[in-house]
C-alpha cells in the first residue's frame, strides 16, 4: 500500500434523519460523508446543522451532480457553488461519480454510465483537469453500479477507471458494493476487478445495500450490507491495506444505533485483515494543493 | 457530433420517451436485453422524479388523491424536463403548469396550494441575514423616522391567494377533510417566514397590515406606510397601529435591517 494515502477510519453517510441524534449525542464516528448538493444552498437549517455536526466529525464530500463525463460543457456555477462549500467544510476530500448525469441541459438525476473508450478517458481526463484547476484541489472518482455496457465499449471498467486516475491526477473512490452490483449485472468476477485496480490510487471505500429485480441487482441503498460483499471487503483490504470506509443508507434509513452497529462489523473486518500499525488513523489534511 | 455526444443525446431521448436508437448501441445478455436493460433507467428517471415532487407538494398530493395526482406528475415530468442541478429545485414550474394547463387551471386553488407549499420551501433555506431587536428600534435618533424602509429577511414569502387555500392546506396537513373552495373577494394575504430559531412560521395578515407589509418590503419609507395606512384607521389610530405593526414584525424576526 502507498505510504501517504491518509487513513481517516470509519464513517457514515451524513442523513438528515439522523441529524438530531448526531447533534444531541455526539455518537462516536471517525468522520461522516455529506452529499454535497444537499448542502449547496442559500441557507437556513441544512447549513446550520452542517456546521454544529462539522464542528464535532471531520467529513469528505461526495457529490452527484458534475456530470464529468457528459459532453454538454461543465456547469461552472456548479463548481463555484461546490468551491464554496469546500471552503466552508473544508473537507478531507471531495468526490464525485465516474459517469454523466445531464446532456443538452436536461438532467435525468442519474448516474448514467460511459463507453469506455480511448475517447471518453481522453474527454474525462481533460474535465477533471479542469475541475482540480478551478477547485485547487484533487478530486475522487467513483465507480458506478450499472445496468448497461455499450457496444462502443473497448475495455473493461476497472482499466477505464485506472487510466482516468493516472493520466488526470485524480484519485478514485472505490465502492464495493458497486463492484458486486455491476459484476453481477455484467458476468464478470467482482474479485478481478479489484486485483485490477492500481492500489496507490484507491483513497476511500463505500459499502452500501442492493436490491435484487429477477436476475439484475439495483443499487438501492435501502439494506444492510449484503455478507459476499462484507468477503469482498475483505479481500479489498487485503489488496489495499487500510483505506478510509464508509457505508451509505439512502432509504430504508434504521435508527442512527443501527447503522453505527453495521459499521462495526467494517471495524471488525480491518482488524482482522489488518495489522493495529496499519489502523492508526491520520490527522492531518490532505489532498490540498494543486492537482 | 461525436460518438459519446451521439450516445448521450439517444440516452437522454430514451428517458425522456423520444425517439431514440439507443437500443442499437447496448449489448444484450441471454438473460436481459438491450431494451429490458435500458429500462431499468427509463424506470428510474420517472420514479425519481415522481418522488421529488411527492416530497415538495405533499398536501396537493392530499388534495388531488393518489391517482389524480400521478396523471400530474406524468404531464409534468413530460412538459417540464428537469434543467437543475439539484432535484430540489425540479418543481419550481408546477404552479406555472397548474395555472396554463388543463384541466388544472378550471380549479385555480391547485395553484394556489402549491403556491404555499413551494413557498414554506423556498423560505426553508433562503439566505440566512441578520436580525433587528426592539432595542434596535428603540435606538433610533428621531430624524431616522422621517426616511426609515426595512429589509426583511431572504426567507420571507407573501403568497397572495384568491382563495381559502390557507385553511385548505392547513385541514390536508392536519389529515383532516379540507373545507369547501371559497373565493375571497379580494386577495387575502398569509406572511411565511422563517424564525431566528430556523422554524418556519406564517399567519395571515389583516387587509390593514398586508397594505402597510406590501409597501414596506418594496423599499417604502414609514411615512408612506403611514398615509396608506390612512385608508384603513383613523388619523388619531394610525401612528399607533402603524408603530404596532413594526413592532410584530421585529419580534417576529422579519426585518434584517433598518435603513434611514
Amino acid at each position: 500500500m502507498t505510504n501517504n494515502r491518509p487513513f481517516l477510519g470509519f464513517g457514515l453517510g451524513l442523513r438528515t434523519d439522523h441529524y438530531q441524534h448526531v447533534i444531541e449525542k455526539k455518537p462516536q464516528v471517525d468522520w461522516f460523508e455529506i452529499i454535497s448538493e444537499n448542502y449547496m444552498v442559500p441557507g437556513g437549517k441544512p447549513l446550520a446543522n452542517l456546521d454544529k455536526i462539522r464542528a464535532n466529525y471531520p467529513m469528505v464530500m461526495h457529490g452527484v451532480s458534475m456530470s464529468i463525463g457528459s459532453t454538454d460543457p461543465l456547469n461552472m456555477q456548479y463548481l463555484k457553488d461546490l468551491k464554496a462549500l469546500i471552503q466552508r467544510v473544508e473537507p478531507f476530500w471531495y468526490s464525485d461519480h465516474l459517469c454523466w448525469t445531464h446532456v443538452k441541459q436536461t438532467n435525468s438525476h442519474d448516474l448514467l454510465p460511459l463507453p469506455y473508450n480511448e475517447a471518453t478517458i481522453a474527454h474525462i481526463v481533460d474535465r477533471i483537469g479542469q475541475v482540480q484547476d478551478f477547485i485547487g484541489r484533487p478530486m475522487l472518482i467513483e465507480n458506478l453500479s450499472s445496468y448497461v455496457t455499450y457496444n462502443e465499449s473497448e475495455m473493461p471498467e476497472w482499466q477505464f477507471f485506472n487510466d482516468i486516475a493516472k493520466r488526470s491526477g485524480c484519485y478514485l473512490l472505490l465502492d464495493i458494493n458497486n463492484i458486486f452490483v455491476s459484476a453481477n449485472n455484467h458476468h464478470f468476477a467482482p474479485v478481478d476487478y479489484i486485483n485490477g485496480v492500481d492500489i496507490d490510487k484507491v483513497m476511500q471505500f463505500h459499502l452500501a445495500g442492493h436490491s435484487y429485480q429477477g436476475d439484475m441487482i439495483i443499487d438501492t441503498h435501502d439494506h444492510d450490507v449484503c455478507d459476499p460483499v462484507w468477503d469482498l471487503y475483505a479481500i479489498a483490504l487485503k489488496r489495499f491495506g487500510a483505506v478510509s470506509t464508509m457505508i451509505e443508507r439512502d432509504d430504508n434509513i434504521p435508527d442512527f444505533p443501527e447503522l453505527r452497529a453495521e459499521l462495526a462489523i467494517a471495524e471488525k473486518i480491518a482488524a482482522d485483515v489488518l495489522t493495529p500499525n496499519e489502523l492508526l488513523i491520520a490527522g492531518q489534511p490532505v489532498l490540498q494543493g494543486a492537482a | 457530433m461525436s460518438t459519446l455526444q451521439h450516445l448521450q443525446n439517444e440516452f437522454i431521448n430514451h428517458l425522456l420517451s423520444e425517439p431514440s436508437d439507443i437500443v442499437q448501441h447496448i449489448q444484450s445478455t441471454p438473460t436481459y436485453s438491450a431494451s429490458e436493460r435500458l429500462n431499468i433507467y427509463a424506470y428510474a428517471y420517472k420514479a425519481r422524479l415522481k418522488e421529488a415532487l411527492e416530497t415538495d407538494y405533499e398536501k396537493l398530493h392530499n388534495y388531488l388523491g393518489d391517482e389524480q395526482f400521478d396523471q400530474l406528475l406524468e404531464l409534468y415530468i413530460k412538459k417540464h424536463p428537469s434543467k437543475h442541478t439539484s432535484l430540489r429545485h425540479f418543481g419550481t414550474s408546477m404552479v406555472t403548469l397548474l395555472s396554463e394547463e388543463a384541466p388544472y387551471k378550471q380549479l385555480p386553488v391547485l395553484a394556489e396550494i402549491a403556491t404555499i407549499e413551494a413557498a414554506f420551501a423556498d423560505s426553508f433555506d433562503a439566505k440566512d441575514a441578520n436580525v433587528v431587536t426592539l432595542d434596535n428600534l428603540a435606538a433610533l435618533p428621531p430624524a431616522a423616522w422621517e426616511t426609515l424602509n426595512f429589509s426583511f429577511q431572504p426567507s420571507l414569502q407573501l403568497p397572495p391567494l384568491s382563495f381559502n387555500s390557507f385553511d385548505i392546506w392547513k385541514a390536508l396537513g392536519n389529515e383532516q377533510a379540507p373545507p369547501e373552495t371559497e373565493p375571497f373577494e379580494q386577495a387575502n394575504m398569509w406572511v411565511i417566514w422563517r424564525d431566528i430559531e430556523l422554524i418556519s412560521r406564517y399567519r395571515p395578515l389583516s387587509e390593514a397590515e398586508a397594505a402597510a407589509l406590501s409597501l414596506a418590503v418594496v423599499g417604502m419609507p414609514f411615512p408612506t406606510i403611514c398615509e396608506e395606512l390612512l385608508n384603513h384607521f383613523t388619523e388619531d389610530e394610525t401612528p399607533l397601529k402603524a408603530i404596532s405593526f413594526l413592532q410584530n414584525w421585529v419580534q417576529e424576526g422579519l426585518i434584517s435591517m433598518f435603513h434611514f
